[in-house]
């Protein structure tokens, strides 16, 4: 150990460290300043940033002892006596923090650019900011706000207004509730949590794909100061996974390992290092038995091989069999004049958010209480009672703040787990925090898919047949996968009027990590088949691919041919608008080889209409209280994870009750606390807490009506709130909501009401007809613009335009800020995101090696709210948060078609791909001007 | 159970070259960081003793010697384009700089150490229970090649941005050591061994590189990469012309070490490349094809001819 003295933020410390510490290191576990994050500890994606000796550096890999007599910002010193900086203050009203977790790290590299270049191009604060990779905003307002941050101007046009004139508050640009946390640093994540006397868990995790468990031998690692606990499979037995279809899941292997990663051992201890230690301490004897790590491999008799999971029905390794078929397709193909058919495969593709998951247990008289990073409190709940054989009574699932969740914090997990038993086992607090390879290897991302499929059209161009047949590699679990084998089929049935429709998906297990949902979860890849087909059939045609497609586009108010009830339907306006915004019909076909331009539209749920524990609990309930002072109380189980719940539940009680945000606090996501909802998945939270939330302050309001119309002797048709004031038409009687409140307590105290939302009952009678049912759908569409470099194969991206119909938009800024996300997202995997294989070994669990797009990679971005509506939507609002990624990767797909001739059909695009089709195209080209 | 860690911090060079001395070859200097400390963190760079230069002025200066423009090693990647002599003699250099890692990394990365960057190969950087799981390879004391099945040799590739830049510009290192000071050419001190890729003793210390001045280069450089950020390089290319019409090229990413062809403004483009590839021993060991790096081979080379001498 060595002393060293630091000036953190004007604050002098002198510490005692380890030579070799880093200075993230000792920032948040010496000094407890817990603003400074750490996504990946290996340099490459920026969150732990702070400013040594004035200069940004990278503290998870500066050696503390380096700074040492140096003086060192973070997030925490920005703000001066309460007062925002301005950055800050720009990165607050932009909307530039979603999860936040990037948000500290971009702050600090942003600030020392904008002191350093006060001329500043936007491609240079583009440039300076492509060392720090945010995964929640596609960076463009963060890049507004750094940009107005030098400029001293509204660049963008929004993100001013927080207030209509007419005193409304839907449809108003509202910063985060929390983002003012957030930019500080002072927002708590997982790992933020800090409790006193904790132990700290490690793993040991399986390096054989497959492979029976012999002997486990803990002796030397129990014999090791400092720990206190040793937990192997047999002890929790109890299978779990999200869905009760596929509970195939136990917290530790037992008897056998199914994946490279899977945890075999936990070891609580004293430290993290003494934990590790132990693990490495710990012996086990495996025989290795065959493992299967391709889809064919899966879907095949294997003899006399052992199986995955014995409760597979053959002698194979499928998991599950999807297989829905509407109309007559036979009948439909022979009406087609034109067809198209293409074989398209798809690499697994993952989450990727910025935090890492962590998670603190701890068990006391009240039982188990667990602090985590999920994206869904009530499931994990359950899932904890149900494996660790406690009454739920005994369980408390609390919700930090989340770094980003896309679906990959959605299943209860195994660290959850068994955290929470090794709390109960020791009686002390126990904690768990993974490194970015762990987080990678617990995967849960997108399936790995191969699909055929068949469109075809007659002679007019309107659709009579769709088929599809898909498989997709599930890795070694269940997750949601039985949903997801649905969903690549299903949610083909819109926007499109097809009357012949039909899909099998075969979902294999493999020895690999398990796949689960995913941002626009089961429908991304087989949306790509299909808008590539239907450019294809354009092409056929010499049709241009968005006539063919506003030709087919189903009505509003249909039904559709799974019985799908469509109500609002933007699908129309969201492809006109992005056609007029890229100039589609002056430069569509006409820019040079090289240069060109494609169209993809999507469709996606609103929230599952049914719940995936078939219970007859509403899908949400909010509670509201209000006490003498007048501040409304939100208590809702919904999930902020960075989407901006908290701040529509605010906003949505807001506007029902006319007061403005200040008299109203949101406590979300405690399930001791709060009334379930079933957490933040299947774009369900606005439509469905929307609508409780909505619901609970109608509620209200009619007790404070009820109430003041006694109370002032005035009619209570007659009242009005607004601006924070209760009144009626004439004004005769105008008081304030203070006085209102003591009204209507006087004599009473506190009122608590509720709202709930319960979808309506929806669909066929047939089996699987429950799949993708809705409440309501979301549409939209996209068109890319793409440059080819002809020799090297190279694609550029150079424009997104983006439309989405999400009803209507309760946040503007918050939806501009889901639908720049998931454009992004979905560029990541049409131009290099891909999950890497070698022999069951994740090879690219990094983020060097795992390619989010950076700044620089992310080109301009035309955001569009389109707005239908909803009739049954809070305030016809509608999902944002997944459908727009839909179209993305088909337009790019499609725009280099254009460009180049080039027909992608697989993900993602590599450069060698596309430059081999060049040039075998080239030569089909050349061969028939010969003949 | 663990040897006691050291992090030492000399003032001067000779005092740095005693305490490597006294290391008994456990230990390892430490520039910027950026490629040590990751190193570390996956467990394939594990010495005790951490010998930290950045405390050495001597090795931050930019100056003129005789006919050479003498840069410090330990001058940050980010601070060499605020030299004019580099920017006005020696734009390859900066622009070799700029392509390293990302804006973060090059504000600690420095010159020195982007020159020794240890090399790479997808099997190699990896965590220590990966490198267990798929069983050790010949670059961590192995006895196998994951990339290849060979016994022999390792591939890993040699991944600098800026040697090629500085190589084609035919750089010299000044080098510092047990036995005093000696100029070498920066090329020699690649051996082309993927497990240990330099010859350069493990206690000497790069003072400065050496750029010839007056000799009016003209260059090219390009980097193959994914992203256009934080990425590694796939393959690098630095072509240069002096004034008497030398042609230098210099490969990055498709060998263990920098591949050298020199030739004239004059000599045969196709040979060059020829010479070139047939140098290049590229491997399946990254995210982009042994194949499709080998073909960018010719298209940058040949655009790089264009460019210089069209």
């Amino acid at each position: 150990m060595k002393s060293i003295k630091i000036k953190v933020s004007n604050r002098e410390h002198e510490l005692l460290i380890e030579e070799h510490e880093t200075l993230a290191h000792v920032l948040r576990e010496r000094i407890g300043l817990t603003g400074t994050k750490i996504g990946c500890e290996q340099g490459n994606c920026g969150a732990c940033t702070v400013l040594l000796n004035s200069e940004p550096v990278l503290s998870c890999i500066t050696p503390a002892m380096r700074c040492n007599k140096s003086e060192i910002t973070t997030i925490e010193g920005v703000a001066e006596n309460g007062e925002l900086h301005l950055l800050q203050k720009k990165f607050v009203e932009k909307g530039a923090i979603q999860c936040g977790f990037c948000t500290p790290g971009m702050v600090m590299t942003s600030l020392d650019f904008v002191k350093k270049n006060p001329n500043a191009s936007i491609d240079e604060i583009k440039d300076a900011l492509s060392g720090n990779l945010c995964r929640c905003t596609g960076y463009k307002k963060i890049i507004e706000a750094v940009a107005e941050t030098i400029y001293g101007e509204n660049i963008s046009g929004n993100g001013q207004e927080n207030k209509s004139s007419d005193g409304k508050v839907i449809g108003t640009n509202q910063p985060y509730i929390e983002a003012e946390k957030k930019v500080q640093g002072k927002a708590e994540y997982a790992d933020d949590i800090r409790l006193k006397n904790v132990l700290h868990c490690s793993f040991l995790r399986s390096s054989y794909p497959h492979a029976v468990i012999e002997h486990i031998d803990t002796t030397a690692a129990s014999e090791l100061e400092g720990v206190k606990y040793i937990l192997t499979g047999h002890e929790l037995p109890e299978k779990f996974g999200v869905l009760p279809i596929s509970q195939d899941e136990t917290a530790l292997a037992i008897d056998k390992v199914r994946y490279i990663g899977e945890v075999v051992a936990a070891v609580a201890a004293e430290t993290e290092e003494i934990a590790k230690a132990a693990c490495k301490l710990i012996k086990v004897k495996y025989k290795p038995l065959r493992p299967f790590f391709e889809i064919d491999e899966s879907l095949n008799d294997i003899g006399f091989d052992e199986k995955i999971h014995e409760h597979v029905k053959f002698n194979n390794n499928v998991h599950k069999k999807a297989e829905l078929r509407f109309g007559n397709q036979a009948e439909g193909f022979h009406h087609s004049s034109y067809r198209s058919k293409m074989n398209f495969e798809f690499d697994g593709v993952t989450h990727a958010f910025t935090e890492p998951h962590a998670a603190t247990a701890n068990w006391d008289e009240n039982g188990l209480t667990i602090i985590t990073a999920t994206q869904v409190p009530h499931y994990l709940h359950r899932a904890l009672a149900k494996v660790l054989k406690l009454p739920l009574s005994r369980v408390r699932v609390i919700k930090s703040y989340v770094g980003g969740g896309f679906g990959g914090k959605s299943d209860p997990f195994p660290h959850e787990i068994i955290v929470s038993y090794l709390a109960m086992k020791t009686g002390r607090p126990v904690k768990i925090r993974f490194s970015r390879e762990e987080v990678f290897i617990s995967n849960h991302g997108r399936h790995p898919t191969k699909m055929t499929m068949e469109l075809g059209t007659d002679t007019k161009g309107n659709f009579q047949v769709l088929d599809a047949d898909i498989s997709i590699d599930g890795g070694a679990y269940g997750s949601f996968g039985v949903v997801t084998s649905y969903y690549n089929g299903v949610l083909l049935q819109a926007p499109y009027k097809i009357e012949n429709f039909g899909f099998k998906t075969y979902r294999v297990y493999t020895n690999k990590p398990q796949c689960g949902a995913m941002r626009g979860h089961g429908a991304v890849n087989s949306r790509f088949a299909m808008e590539t087909l239907i450019d294809d059939l354009a092409h056929q045609m010499k049709t241009d691919p968005c006539e063919l497609r506003l030709k087919n586009f189903m009505p509003f108010n249909t039904l559709t041919v799974g019985q799908y009830r469509i109500t609002s339907n933007g699908s129309r306006e969201s492809l006109m608008k992005v056609m007029e915004q890229s100039q589609w019909e002056n430069r569509h076909g006409k820019l040079p080889f090289g240069h060109g331009l494609g169209v993809g539209c999507g469709f996606f749920i609103s929230g599952s209409a049914l719940p995936i524990i078939r219970n007859e609990l509403p899908q949400s309930v909010v509670h509201l209280k209000v006490d003498f002072d007048g501040r409304v109380l939100i208590t809702s189980g919904a999930s902020d994870i960075g989407q901006g719940s908290d701040t529509m539940l605010a906003m949505i009680v807001a506007e029902v009750l006319g007061i403005s945000m200040d008299k109203i606090f949101v406590l979300a996501a405690d399930t001791l606390l709060t009334p379930v909802d079933l957490g933040s998945y299947s774009s369900r939270v606005t439509f469905m807490a929307g609508n409780a939330a909505k619901m609970a302050a109608e509620n209200l309001k009619k007790e404070i009506i009820s109430a003041v119309a006694v109370g002032k002797k005035v009619s209570a048709d007659e009242l009005n709130f607004s601006d924070d004031r209760i009144f009626t038409n004439d004004k005769t009687t105008d008081i304030t909501w203070n006085e209102a409140i003591d009204i209507v307590t006087a004599n009473r105290g506190a009122i608590s009401v509720s709202g709930k939302y319960i979808s309506p009952k929806l669909g066929g009678d047939f089996k699987g007809a429950g799949a993708g049912l809705s409440p309501s759908y979301s549409f939209g569409a996209v068109v890319a613009e793409v440059k080819v470099d002809t020799e090297t194969g190279a694609v550029k991206v150079l424009n997104i335009w983006g439309a989405h119909d999400c009803g209507k938009a309760i946040n503007p800024l918050a939806v501009e800020g889901q639908l720049e996300g998931s454009w992004h997202m979905g560029m990541g995997q049409a131009m290099s995101e891909q999950v890497k294989y070698f022999n069951g070994l994740l090879l690219n669990s990094n983020f060097l090696d795992y390619k989010i797009p950076t700044s620089l990679d992310t080109p301009p971005i035309h955001t569009n709210i389109i707005e239908t509506a909803d009739p049954e939507g809070p305030f016809g609002a509608k999902e944002c948060g997944e459908g727009a990624l839909h179209p993305v990767i088909p337009a790019i797909a499609n725009a280099i078609f254009n460009a180049v001739g080039v027909r992608i059909t697989k993900l993602p695009i590599s450069a060698e791909d596309v430059l081999e089709k060049i040039k075998s195209s080239e030569i089909a080209y050349t061969a028939q001007e010969t003949l | 159970m663990i040897a006691e860690k050291k992090y030492l911090q000399p003032a001067s060079i000779q005092e740095a070259l005693l305490m490597a001395d006294r290391s008994e070859n456990d230990f390892r200097f430490l520039a910027g960081g950026t490629d040590v400390m990751v190193n570390r963190w996956q467990g394939n760079e594990t010495s005790s003793c951490l010998i930290d230069l950045s405390g050495i002025d001597e090795l931050k200066q930019v100056t003129k010697q005789d006919n050479y423009l003498s840069i410090g090693s330990l001058v940050k990647l980010d601070e060499l384009k605020y030299h004019s002599s580099i920017v006005s003699e020696f734009p390859a250099l900066i622009e070799a700089a700029d392509a390293v890692g990302s804006p973060l990394i090059r504000k600690s990365a420095t010159l020195g150490g982007n020159i020794l960057c240890e090399n790479r190969c997808i099997y190699y950087n990896q965590s220590e229970w990966w490198r267990q799981a798929v069983g050790f390879c010949l670059k961590c004391e192995g006895n196998i090649c994951i990339a290849t099945g060979s016994k022999k040799n390792c591939y890993s590739e040699f991944v600098s941005d800026t040697a090629p830049a500085l190589i084609c510009m035919d750089a010299l290192l000044e080098v510092v050591d047990k036995e005093g000071q000696r100029r070498i050419k920066l090329e020699e001190i690649f051996t082309g061994d993927g497990v240990r890729p330099r010859n350069l003793d493990k206690t000497a210390v790069i003072r400065s590189v050496l750029l010839p001045l007056h000799q009016e280069f003209r260059s090219v450089f390009n980097k193959l990469r994914q992203r256009q950020s934080l990425d590694f390089t796939s393959l690098t290319t630095a072509v240069s012309v002096d004034r008497n019409g030398k042609l230098k090229i210099v490969l990055g990413g498709v060998d263990p070490k920098p591949v050298v062809v020199e030739g004239t403004n004059r000599s045969d483009r196709k040979e060059l490349i020829r010479l070139a590839l047939k140098k290049s021993r590229a491997i399946d060991n990254e995210m982009f094809s042994r194949n499709y790096r080998r073909e960018m081979i010719g298209v940058f080379l040949t655009r790089s001819f264009q460019r210089l001498l069209d």
